[in-house]
């Protein structure tokens, strides 16, 4: 297929040319990505999408929170996709990717589109692949984008600079208040779930969303303005899942009648132009031809003791302004 | 000369370090793929030191045998497990059964009777009749029964999921044969825990489901006081993967869970114990086997005294069912499995089971034929009235080794058996995927060994029979017994009273919601007034939904066993090569459609091709052609590798593949691995199957095929 029938399919809302357009996105072969950035440049358009992060620890019941939680946006009208971002990165090997196994339904529904993302390559990788996949998605007619992930490493934090809202999910191990939070993702935090308010565990859920509200009280938050929102939900049963999305639907409103909605985004756009530059020129410096010949000597002459690092360094970046005055 | 002072022992390592040219005779031991020490040479101090006297048959804690007299008295029962197509065919197939020396029946349900569902549900259509008998309702139980007088007959029953409706139906066939349930013997497997580890053929969610338990288990020991409320079962622990510690263990703490829950419904120990039954698998390790059976039966009397300290010595004695390995049979040189059942029986008899099933011998290939089965049947025979191992109770009692390998392997699993304890028993257990993670990875290892040649199987990886002759096979046309239930479907709802079964079904609903009741008891009110097995399901249903399992895959431990093998690296290589070429990793979407559960060979494909550089996507159990399909697509994959254990492939493999084109995603690859019988492979790759993987597959070399033919179409 062409680009341009992918981008015709695409917008058409076609499954299979929209799984096409993402595997050239992922792809990290230089003419895939070419084409890759052809593709976006043919659906570039403004629509009316949400787009919401979805972390916890696992274990938390994502999946069964997703499966509820989509199901019932669907129900709503909505047609949904779900983009996984993963990154325990196995060291070698490729990637096991059951999360639809946990799905179930939500996977079969017509108005509804999966899309695990293996785990290879490092995670600034995933995160590009992500915010151009939901770009796709979003052109293919899914007016709902959740970005799973799970709460490893910097992953909230990558996830959460690509949403309009973010939302996590908690167990309710009450008790241990804040501490088991890792440090910055209150700051992230818009809407807060305790999953698992079903049979021994309902009391304990409420009693932790009380904690955590209680909590949150003294804390600063993302948006001094927009209140952060708590739920404690039963994903298995069904339960406290419309409360969440209507919830979801207040902040947004809040978000857009205080101008920030398009505020967010843009300024998710501008650090991410900075940050795409900035890896862009790292590659350029230690893959580009010439520059990699000049790193195998300046490397030599360091171990050999004939140069000092710090010079070695001052040597290296000037091959890059020196490109930039041709 | 040996030295005069040299003890016997003394004198024994000599010997031996001779005989080894030097080497220390302790080199011989080897490590049990339990954990079990096995020593080269088990003598006198052995026993002594482990202080195992496992004293006399039909005696606390009944190591030797739960009778005094065993087999001397009355030899096991033969009870071969069987059932297929329509009531009518598998009647036929039990009254000839029986008249050539079966003793038992046992009946085998398909794929969509275990899962509650009507043969004219759409989910079923490839599954209707195959690896099993269809019932939809009492009047296919009465064609099953026909000319079988139940009062005499005792009838073991495989059913978990729909164990409600169909022991309703069970019992009211007899009634209407004019047989009172409290006359009717026989077992129902009824044993939800070990569906949720590993056969997967369970419908509601965990702790409905231990409701179902408890009421059967009731409803029993009111009225029928002759019939097995249970059969605790470790066959498809063994069978999925589990060593023997591993099934033993988990096996028993299944027991006492479901004995946990009987006495909350406030039962007395002693008003069902006595009929608990068990069921174990026999696989190839002999001497281990023998050992299994013997330590189940002391650990059990154990724990039971230990923790419910029952008054009737009944409740604490095991008696078990066995049945070869299905695992252990090859597909390659198929005659060689009657020599492996052979061995494995004679494990299960020196172990002292009740009653045995053993394997045809085609039963890696397809289901069993007319000749098969009779070599199966008859394997029993020749042990019971050819050979002198009934003469004597427990005659491997007093083995060195034997005694030795009993207590080692009971030690073994109390270990375990108190780790499930401490997580506060075996639901609790299940809940955190322990078992079920446990059981995977022991079977990755498994693998890995015999693609690596470490564990030898003739006929796979060691004396390859290059020239095998074609074997006898029966297919089932599956259209047809559809077709048939269908119209018998029909004919029962026509007929009925319609307000009477609309009455019962929203009594066995509420009874659902409330707990209040006995759903066994209202179900078979509901089937007197013939309500199908699949309503009756639904009823349940509509209370509780459809459990539908978290999957949990495992990742790097069939690697681990490779190691530094070149072979395995060269293959890693290559999809490295194919990965930089192509800007991704070659990625497979390993799904199982229709209703069979058994997913042991999917994860353990999906498990290694990860291991080997794959993306993998692991498809829902249960999968519709369009649900796979759609998945596919969505990923993306380069191939489709569809795992298929219970002969539904013939329709659900070609509905797929036009799926696909529909879809304009003729590019994906499908390739097909589990039970496919060899007349079948023209079939599939004439619709357009690119590979087909049988039984004793070597993985990497699969690897490596499924990569070619990737490359194959890109070309």
């Amino acid at each position: 297929m062409t680009v341009s029938q992918l981008a015709k399919g695409i917008k058409a809302g076609k499954r299979r040319p929209l799984a096409k357009g993402i595997t050239l996105v992922e792809s990290s072969h230089p003419s895939d990505q070419e084409q890759a950035a052809q593709l976006l440049t043919h659906l570039a358009e403004d629509r009316d999408t949400i787009r919401i992060g979805v972390s916890g620890v696992p274990g938390v019941g994502k999946s069964t929170f997703i499966e509820a939680f989509g199901n019932h946006l669907i129900a709503e009208g909505h047609r949904v996709a779900v983009l996984a971002v993963d990154p325990s990165s196995p060291t070698t090997g490729g990637s096991i990717l059951g999360d639809k196994t946990r799905m179930e339904t939500l996977s079969s529904r017509e108005e509804a589109f999966i899309r695990p993302s293996p785990t290879s390559g490092t995670l600034g990788g995933v995160a590009k692949r992500t915010r151009e996949t939901m770009l796709l998605c979003e052109a293919g007619g899914y007016d709902v984008i959740l970005v799973e992930t799970v709460g490893v490493g910097q992953s909230e934090f990558e996830v959460s600079s690509m949403v309009d809202c973010f939302m996590m999910l908690m167990l309710p191990g009450a008790g241990d208040g804040l501490q088991g939070i890792k440090r910055g993702i209150m700051e992230i935090t818009d809407v807060m779930v305790i999953n698992k308010a079903d049979g021994d565990q309902e009391k304990l859920a409420l009693q932790a969303k009380s904690e955590y509200e209680h909590a949150f009280h003294f804390l600063q938050t993302r948006l001094p303005d927009i209140p952060v929102r708590f739920h404690a939900v039963s994903a298995l049963k069904n339960k406290g899942i419309t409360e969440v999305w209507s919830s979801i639907l207040q902040f947004i409103d809040a978000l857009k009648q205080q101008g920030f909605f398009n505020e967010q985004r843009m300024s998710q756009n501008l650090s991410w132009f900075k940050r795409l530059a900035e890896d862009a020129l790292i590659e350029e410096l230690w893959r580009g031809e010439h520059n990699r010949e000049m790193a195998e000597q300046l490397k030599k002459g360091i171990i050999n003791n004939e140069i000092l690092p710090s010079v070695a360094a001052k040597k290296m970046v000037s091959i890059i302004k020196k490109a930039d005055s041709n | 000369m040996a030295d005069q002072k040299q003890s016997p022992e003394e004198q024994w390592r000599a010997l031996a370090t001779k005989a080894l040219k030097g080497k220390d005779p302790e080199s011989l031991n080897r490590k049990s793929p339990e954990g079990v020490q096995i020593q080269a040479l088990y003598t006198k101090d052995d026993v002594e030191q482990r202080n195992t006297d496992s004293g006399y048959p039909g005696q606390f804690p009944f190591t030797r045998g739960p009778y005094p007299t065993m087999y001397t008295q009355r030899p096991w029962t033969i009870r071969q497990y069987a059932g297929f197509s329509t009531a009518e065919e598998s009647n036929k197939f039990y009254r000839a059964a029986l008249e050539k020396g079966q003793k038992g029946l046992s009946v085998a349900f398909d794929l969509a009777t275990h899962r509650g569902y009507d043969s004219d549900h759409p989910r079923v259509v490839g599954d209707v009749g195959k690896a099993g008998v269809a019932i939809d309702s009492v009047e296919d139980m009465k064609i099953l029964f026909d000319g079988i007088p139940l009062d005499q007959m005792s009838v073991s029953m495989t059913m978990n999921g729909a164990v409600i409706p169909i022991m309703a139906a069970y019992i009211v066939a007899a009634e209407e044969q004019g047989v009172a349930s409290e006359k009717l013997s026989g077992t129902i497997q009824n044993d939800i825990l070990k569906e949720f580890m590993v056969r997967n053929t369970y419908i509601y969610p965990p702790q409905e489901s231990m409701r179902l338990v408890a009421d059967i288990i009731e409803y029993t020991s009111k009225y029928m006081p002759r019939f097995n409320s249970i059969s605790i079962s470790g066959y498809h622990m063994q069978e999925a993967g589990a060593d023997s510690a591993l099934e033993l263990a988990f096996t028993l703490a299944d027991g006492l869970e479901y004995v946990k829950t009987a006495v909350e419904r406030g039962l007395a120990v002693d008003d069902f114990a006595p009929r608990l039954s068990f069921f174990f698998a026999i696989g190839m390790n002999f001497l281990m086997e023998v050992s299994k059976l013997r330590a189940a039966r002391s650990l059990w009397a154990e724990l039971m005294k230990e923790y419910f300290d029952p008054k009737n010595q009944k409740s604490m004695m095991l008696r078990t069912h066995c049945q070869t390995s299905g695992w252990s049979l090859t597909a390659q040189d198929p005659l060689n499995n009657v020599i492996r059942t052979t061995i494995e029986a004679m494990a299960a008899v020196l172990g002292g089971t009740q009653s045995l099933h053993t394997n045809s011998y085609d039963e890696a290939i397809s289901l069993p034929t007319e000749t098969s089965s009779r070599i199966a049947r008859n394997t029993q025979i020749i042990i019971q009235e050819e050979t002198d191992i009934t003469h004597t109770v427990d005659p491997l009692g007093g083995s060195y080794a034997i005694e030795s390998m009993t207590s080692d392997l009971k030690e073994r699993a109390l270990g375990i058996i108190n780790e499930v304890m401490e997580m506060g028993g075996m639901a609790k257990a299940i809940e955190q995927g322990y078992p079920k993670r446990k059981i995977e990875e022991a079977a990755a290892i498994k693998q890995a060994g015999i693609d690596k040649g470490d564990l030898t199987i003739v006929g796979v990886n060691k004396f390859i029979n290059e020239k095998e002759d074609p074997v006898e096979i029966l297919d089932i046309d599956n259209t047809d017994v559809r077709n048939r239930q269908v119209e018998l479907i029909e004919a029962i709802k026509e007929k009925r009273d319609k307000v009477a079964v609309k009455e019962v079904l929203e009594q066995i609903k509420t009874s659902a919601e409330s707990g209040k009741g006995n759903l066994l008891e209202l179900a078979v009110e509901a089937t007197r007034r013939r309500a199908t097995v699949g309503e009756i399901s639904t009823a349940m249903e509509r209370a509780w939904g459809r459990h539908s399992a978290t999957s949990q895959t495992i990742k790097g431990v069939y690697e681990s066993v490779y190691q530094s093998d070149d072979h395995y690296q060269e293959i890693k290589h290559k999809i490295e090569a194919f990965a930089e070429e192509e800007g991704r990793r070659p990625r497979i979407l390993v799904v199982k459609m229709g209703q069979d559960g058994h997913d042991r060979g999917a994860k353990v494909v999906a498990t290694a091709f990860a291991d080997m550089g794959f993306d993998v996507d692991v498809g829902p159990l249960f999968s519709t052609p369009e649900e796979a399909a759609k998945q596919a697509i969505e990923n993306d994959v380069h191939v489709i590798g569809v795992s298929t254990l219970a002969a539904g492939h013939k329709t659900l493999i070609p509905e797929l593949i036009s799926i696909l084109k529909n879809q304009e995603a003729e590019d994906i690859i499908i390739v097909a691995g589990g039970v496919i019988p060899v007349q079948d492979y023209e079939f599939l790759r004439s619709v357009g199957v690119s590979a087909i993987f049988g039984p004793g597959t070597n993985i990497p070399k699969a690897a490596s095929e499924v990569i070619d033919e990737i490359r194959a179409v890109k070309a």
